[in-house]
């Protein structure tokens, strides 16, 4: 088994808001490995942004991490003070954020902020960090480097930006890329540029990604394992295959069943997942997605099932279902692996 | 779904210049050329899909056929009359009979309104019905999209983004009409709840023989839903297809390097695709290339493409083709 460089173990976060507490997140674990792209995939509030912010530990007030541990090379992140985190922010573990066009600095050019991060990091003079920063526009494609460099953000597509974004990023030589949503606010084209450079990058830096998405399409381009979140929990995780071909959690089974093929000829009809997501004010005692699900069981609503392991290898899975003694669900049992979208 | 011939909307050579005025000292005018020469039919009954990027003026088409937007230049036809240059009170019978779904559902209701205010007003306006007969109304609308009774007199900040969703399709029903242009009527849901709106939007139109224009950037979204699908880049129309065709065998190289970029939520497909990635970046509306605006980043580019603006050309049946490629 290779080398584990992010642990995850029974993280907690809430945000103490004057209505009361939020649990954003509610005790998830999981793990990534040395040169490995692990994908975060959840609907808006499912806290995957959440735990990218806890990691980083760059949670504003009112956010908390309240338990848990986050174990870096074996170091635990939770109890190291802001200046330690200063040391690690941007050169150990690197960030990208969704939104290009607000995460750049409007009033520095491009080199400065590229340099910034380097001379800070890597003690480097202004005029090698230059050169460095020069290098680094170059890997990541940006055409005419020598003059980009000089300008400013808003002189930038929105790709270019997130091109420099990246840039940025992977200056330090970082051993962990966490990306938020890199694409959602990119053009398909676009996103294409990016995700293509992304997975070259990976290749070349042997640099390790956690990639934060709503998008299923997305996650199964760049990851090869993945994560799937819904009210705070982990629902189901697994190798890439696992959770596409053979997904064993209702949640995962409605979210594949409900976009639309594009390869299919014939117009079928969309299965959507009735209702909403739960309130994380209040969380359900149960399952977070008990009122949602079709095979909800009467367990579901009273206890929250634990991870259950699912099929081969590393694929587990929160569902009653997969409980030894849980009664088959004929359809459950039907659907299960035969929701192979795509093809 | 479309199973008669009768085109309920033309629109021919439809341009929309915005036109700024840039210099502080010196007059200096900036054209941009959001929609330049667009022309497409809309058959009754079927759905048109309008995909592109940003700024290739999909929604700057949508509202300047509703004429929320003064065309430039061109002809929009309703039922073969040209209701482009027709003044307010003229074009009031119209306003009831096409009405528009917009993408956002927070800043497209008013906050300060209640449901039933919000879905009364365009009964309101066209004095379809008062009093009793207006509540009735409201709740019936409720009802058909998916909401109840209880929702009538509260207040949009108290509904999720599907729910907002569907009042604000409630509100485009309350005229009674025939064409609705949905403007990315789901990009701002959840995955979960998109198909719960979509499954809903194809409902109302069998039940009622809606026409719609759908525009949206998520392309196996407007696959789904639409029966032709048109492309738009920069302003132009480049292709226009049966959306089963389209998507199958896309004829334009933008299409073909659009619907490559899709990624599909299928490992096996995404490892075995060869995809098309374009080099470059859309270039500016105020400043487009000459001839094909396209051929900046065309794998194909040849010398004619510079000189010459392709035309749209009927390549097989309803297909049709803006490009020098298909002279061939």
């Amino acid at each position: 088994m290779s080398e584990k460089l992010l642990e995850v173990k029974d993280l907690r976060t809430s945000f103490f808001t004057h209505l009361g507490e939020v649990k954003a997140i509610r005790g998830i674990s999981f793990d990534v490995e040395k040169g490995e792209s692990l994908g975060i995939v959840g609907e808006s509030g499912s806290g995957k942004s959440v735990t990218s912010l806890s990691i980083m530990k760059l949670l504003l007030y009112p956010g908390k991490i309240v338990g848990g541990e986050i174990l870096f090379n074996g170091e635990d992140l939770v109890n190291k003070s802001n200046r330690e985190m200063m040391g690690i922010r941007g050169n150990e573990i690197a960030m990208i954020f969704q939104d290009p066009m607000t995460s750049l600095n409007p009033v520095f050019t491009i080199g400065e902020q590229i340099s910034e991060a380097i001379i800070k990091h890597q003690k480097l003079s202004k005029k090698d960090a230059h050169e460095k920063a020069l290098e680094m526009l170059k890997l990541v494609n940006i055409p005419d480097p020598e003059k980009r460099i000089k300008n400013f953000p808003h002189e930038f597509s929105g790709g270019m930006r997130q091109r420099a974004m990246i840039a940025i990023a992977l200056s330090c030589e970082p051993e962990l890329l966490i990306a938020d949503e890199p694409t959602t606010a990119l053009d398909v084209t676009i996103q294409a540029q990016i995700l293509e450079l992304m997975k070259n990058l990976n290749a070349k830096l042997n640099t390790s990604t956690m990639l934060i998405t709503h998008d299923l399409g997305v996650v199964a381009d760049v990851c090869s394992r993945v994560v799937v979140m819904y009210g705070g929990l982990i629902m189901e995780k697994g190798s890439i295959r696992d959770i596409y071909y053979e997904p064993r959690h209702p949640y995962t089974m409605g979210l594949l069943k409900s976009i639309p093929k594009v390869s299919s000829d014939e117009k079928q009809r969309l299965i959507p997942i009735p209702g909403t997501p739960p309130d994380l004010l209040h969380p359900p005692t149960g399952c977070p997605f008990y009122a949602r699900c079709e095979y909800a069981m009467r367990i579901c609503n009273q206890q929250q099932p634990p991870l259950f392991k699912a099929g081969n290898g590393q694929h587990e899975s929160m569902c009653w279902l997969l409980h030894p003694d849980a009664p088959i669900n004929e359809k459950y049992e039907q659907l299960k692996g035969g929701v192979r979208i795509g093809k | 779904m479309a199973n008669n011939n009768e085109i309920l909307m033309e629109v021919k050579n439809l341009k929309k210049y915005f036109v700024k005025n840039k210099g502080l000292i010196q007059k200096r005018l900036e054209v941009t050329k959001a929609v330049d020469d667009v022309s497409f039919f809309i058959r009754k009954g079927e759905t048109l899909g309008l995909v592109g990027e940003s700024g290739c003026g999909k929604s700057t088409t949508g509202r300047t056929i509703l004429r929320l937007y003064e065309p430039t230049g061109g002809e929009i036809l309703y039922y073969g009359k040209d209701i482009s240059k027709l003044n307010r009170e003229q074009m009031m019978p119209y306003r009831k009979k096409m009405q528009m779904i917009f993408q956002d559902p927070y800043a497209s209701l008013n906050a300060r309104m209640t449901v039933s205010d919000i879905i009364g007003e365009p009964m309101d306006i066209h004095n379809l019905a008062s009093g009793k007969d207006r509540q009735e109304k409201i709740y019936e609308l409720l009802d058909t999209v998916g909401l109840n009774k209880d929702h009538a007199a509260r207040y949009p900040h108290e509904f999720s983004g599907g729910q907002r969703q569907r009042i604000g399709i409630a509100r485009s029903l309350a005229v009674d009409p025939e064409f609705i242009i949905c403007d990315e009527p789901i990009s701002a849901l959840d995955v979960s709840i998109q198909a719960q709106v979509v499954n809903m939007l194809e409902d109302l139109q069998e039940e009622r023989g809606l026409t719609y224009l759908f525009i949206a950037h998520d392309l196996s979204m407007v696959k789904h839903i639409s029966d032709r699908v048109g492309v738009m880049y920069l302003g132009s129309l480049v292709e226009v297809a049966n959306s089963k065709e389209l998507y199958s065998n896309p004829m334009h190289p933008y299409t073909q390097a659009l619907l490559s970029s899709i990624p599909i939520p299928d490992p096996d497909i995404a490892e075995a695709s060869n995809r098309i990635v374009l080099q470059g970046d859309v270039p500016s509306p105020v400043n487009p290339p000459s001839g094909c605006k396209f051929r900046t980043r065309c794998r194909y580019a040849m010398d004619i493409c510079k000189e010459v603006t392709p035309v749209q050309k009927e390549v097989s049946k309803d297909h049709f083709v803006a490009c020098h490629l298909m002279d061939k």
